[in-house]
């Protein structure tokens, strides 16, 4: 008989063998799930698991007509893992440098250094460090950008991809030492700004251990237009001043993050995607500036520049209904897309951080209120050669006026010859504190509230604290500072018909798919005085610009009634009033009996082409309004007004 | 000729075991090309969502270099280097016109077709412009 295979024996031996397989098997299983379960368990999920963070686009920053002033372009931050580098790729490193730019002796050293000292600090920490940093813009703002190096031969960077945000951390390789006692590299930053099409060019070389992390880099393809405005994001992401700071909260949007596991080559495993959630793109902001008014601006500013030579000038247009600004520039200013070669002169904004006396543009102060109280009319007449009056029980000298009059000047003239003599009549007819508390309602001495900043509150002194010659002074506007922006928006006032607006320059939010979230409207702060009060100012303001009547009549433009008032104010040097050194101002509207644009040219120490030396409003403000008044008047189709539909009293104050 | 039992019964669990085995491997692979189906699946999605980003990256890099084109100093630049002379205008140079502007261009247009001496309709066909000859 002929037996099977299986015999009692192999049968054995068959099973024994089964059973010592299943028996090595259990027991390698007890020691990885047992014995050595915890230190196993550390290593898969630090080996398998990553975060991977994806970083949310920053919105645009748009004019009012939907050009673009700010927006968010991808670049590449490329790197090597020097670990990783093959030397047969050694041949392609100069067609690397020539391609990103970076010398080729740099790239030998950094594909060649695999280790650093264990001593060093883990970059990893110093990119926490600005990570944190990141959180807190104003402290950033001020410093310098974090100092990744590890060593004076070579830089290299773990974590920070540029975006200041932490990505994957790789780290934790890099922190194991080796068997020399070494930190391995795993990657060494070689470029932070590459684009798209070169990075494609990199990739085409085929260098193993060469690739890059994309972020979102800010870009401003309008350069300088709009700087103060605009603002500027640094390197490390932090917005450091203008909308990008103060609107940061709708542009930056929310960074989305993947919950995935790599495989040993730190590939991710797509299937094993958890927790996944999806960015949010940051708001887009719409601005009130228009892109072409701006730059009408700011031509005007580059020849106040080259011809003047101030050391600050800033130009500021408003659409007279509604408060919003239309254009805000200073000079000296700045490119933001190159901000590290800007002084930082140029990066301040002197229209809402500078302040100064405000000169003859805060008389409107004294003969508004006046005018208002009917303590006053234009008819009214003044003796402004008188130079003296008591005050307290005291005689106290009047400043003087720059001209002698041969009559008693009436209120219109008051402003049109610019007398402080009259002025001060005004103010002393309402009394100090009547006086202070028109300045007050005007906006002086008080925050705007302005989108940019840092603002500037300006210097109001209550009557309580005046010294002796304070109320003679301050009504021809001394004594009294204010940033650029609030004597606009004082003149603003006028123009509005008696309501002090609320400067804006946002217009609206809109989200990525250009929705609009919020829309912003005129804000009305406060009525200062009637409209009544405020049309008869704007008529006798118009007198200001008319040739042989008024101080202006360079800013007068042919065909339209423009209003307004100059300005040369005295600076303050070592505590006494300089006699050469003036802050020039022109602040008006136009047309002067239906405003449309307020616009204030106010240029700090003119040096240069200054006839008699001194920097007057009338010569070298009141130019500067009147081109580009007739710009705008082409830009915005601005109409002169039919005189016949003006009210007979007003139109006998009116100059034409 | 007749197995004995236990022999059978071994035959029998191999036969079986193999089975088993086969099964098992079978449902094996089809986890494990079901797993490959899913990774290869997720693998497309993510690529899919890359070429979508990278598209709008390029778009971003596109938009942002129109926009350059379009700055005021660049127009500038263009219109001294192509000698093109375009200048502002001057308010001397401007006619304003009150009224609704495409009235005022249709009635200075059209003006001649509602007056008696002309016809009140428009020729197109040249040939049919032309009065017609008189016979010699």
């Amino acid at each position: 008989m002929r037996r099977g295979f299986a015999s009692n024996y192999r049968t054995a031996v068959i099973a024994a063998m089964i059973g010592l397989c299943f028996a090595s098997i259990a027991v390698r299983l007890y020691y990885l799930h047992v014995l050595d379960r915890a230190q196993f368990l550390k290593m898969i999920e630090k080996a398998r698991y990553a975060i991977d963070v994806e970083n949310a686009r920053r919105g645009d920053i748009l004019d009012s007509r939907g050009n673009l002033l700010a927006t968010s372009n991808s670049q590449v931050v490329l790197g090597v893992d020097p670990q990783a580098v093959q030397t047969e790729d050694e041949k392609k490193w100069p067609e690397l440098s020539a391609l990103i730019g970076v010398p080729l002796s740099d790239i030998q050293r950094i594909f060649l250094t695999k280790t650093r000292p264990p001593e060093i600090k883990s970059p990893a920490a110093t990119a926490a460090t600005a990570a944190a940093a990141a959180t807190k813009p104003e402290a950033a703002a001020d410093q310098k950008p974090v100092d990744v190096s590890v060593g004076p031969k070579f830089e290299f960077n773990l974590a920070d991809d540029g975006s200041g945000k932490t990505t994957v951390p790789s780290e934790v390789l890099d922190d194991q030492l080796d068997e020399n006692g070494q930190r391995p590299i795993r990657w060494a930053k070689l470029r932070d700004d590459l684009d798209e099409s070169v990075y494609d060019q990199v990739m085409k070389l085929h260098i193993k251990g060469l690739y890059g992390n994309r972020v979102y880099r800010r870009a401003y393809p309008h350069n300088s237009l709009a700087a103060h405005v605009v603002g500027f994001v640094n390197h490390q992401n932090v917005p450091v001043m203008g909308i990008e700071k103060y609107a940061n909260f709708y542009l930056a949007g929310h960074n989305g993050w993947v919950v995935t596991e790599v495989d040993g080559r730190r590939h991710e495993l797509a299937q094993f995607r958890t927790r996944e959630v999806d960015p949010v793109d940051g708001y887009n902001v719409v601005l009130s500036i228009d892109s072409v008014v701006q730059d009408i601006v700011e031509q005007e500013l580059t020849y106040i520049g080259e011809h003047f030579k101030p050391l600050k000038a800033t130009i500021i247009v408003m659409d007279a209904r509604t408060g919003f600004i239309l254009a805000l520039g200073n000079y000296p200013t700045f490119n933001p897309n190159e901000y590290q070669k800007a002084s930082i002169a140029s990066l301040t904004d002197p229209a809402v951080s500078d302040v100064l006396e405000p000169g003859s543009t805060f008389k409107i102060v004294a003969t508004s209120g006046a005018l208002q109280e009917g303590l006053v009319n234009p008819e009214t007449t003044f003796d402004c050669n008188d130079d003296t009056v008591v005050l307290d029980g005291k005689v106290r000298r009047l400043p003087r006026d720059d001209e002698h009059f041969d009559h008693r000047l009436t209120l219109r003239e008051v402003l049109s010859h610019s007398s402080n003599r009259g002025a001060f009549r005004c103010a002393y007819l309402l009394g100090p504190q009547k006086f202070y508390d028109y300045a007050k309602k005007y906006g002086f001495g008080e925050y705007t509230h302005f989108a940019l900043g840092p603002e500037s509150r300006g210097v109001l002194i209550p009557p309580d604290k005046w010294d002796g010659l304070t109320f003679t002074r301050m009504p021809m506007g001394h004594s009294v500072s204010a940033t650029p922006l609030q004597i606009t928006y004082a003149m603003g006032v006028i123009a509005s018909g008696g309501e002090l607006l609320r400067p804006q320059v946002i217009q609206e939010i809109r989200d990525s798919h250009n929705e609009v979230v919020f829309r912003y409207g005129r804000e009305v702060r406060r009525r200062v005085i009637s409209r009544r009060t405020a049309e008869t100012m704007a008529a006798m303001l118009n007198w200001v610009t008319v040739p042989g009547q008024g101080t202006a009549p360079a800013a007068a433009i042919p065909g339209f009634q423009v209003a307004g008032k100059t300005g040369t104010a005295e600076k303050i040097i070592n505590g006494k009033y300089s006699r050469t050194k003036h802050v020039a101002s022109f602040v008006g509207f136009f047309p002067a009996s239906r405003p449309a644009i307020v616009m204030s040219v106010i240029v700090d120490q003119a040096s240069a082409n200054l006839p008699g030396g001194v920097a007057y409003g009338s010569i070298v403000s009141a130019p500067s309004f009147r081109h580009i008044g007739e710009k705008l008047i082409q830009y915005l189709n601005i109409k002169p007004v039919d005189e016949t539909q003006r009210p007979p009293s007003l139109l006998a104050l009116s100059s034409r | 000729m007749k197995h004995s039992e236990p022999h059978a019964f071994v035959n029998q669990l191999l036969v079986y075991t193999l089975a088993m085995i086969v099964t098992s491997g079978s449902v094996g692979l089809g986890a494990v090309w079901l797993r490959y189906q899913m990774a290869a699946t997720a693998n497309r999605i993510k690529q899919t969502e890359a070429s979508i980003s990278d598209c709008q990256r390029r778009l971003d890099e596109t938009v942002t270099q129109i926009e350059t084109e379009k700055s005021p100093d660049v127009l500038r630049h263009l219109n001294d280097d192509l000698h093109l002379g375009l200048v502002e205008p001057k308010e001397a140079q401007v006619n304003r016109v009150d009224e609704d502007v495409e009235a005022r261009l249709a009635a200075k247009r059209n003006s001649d077709l509602l007056t008696e001496s002309s016809p009140a309709f428009v020729v197109f066909n040249p040939q049919l412009a032309q009065p017609a000859t008189p016979a010699q």
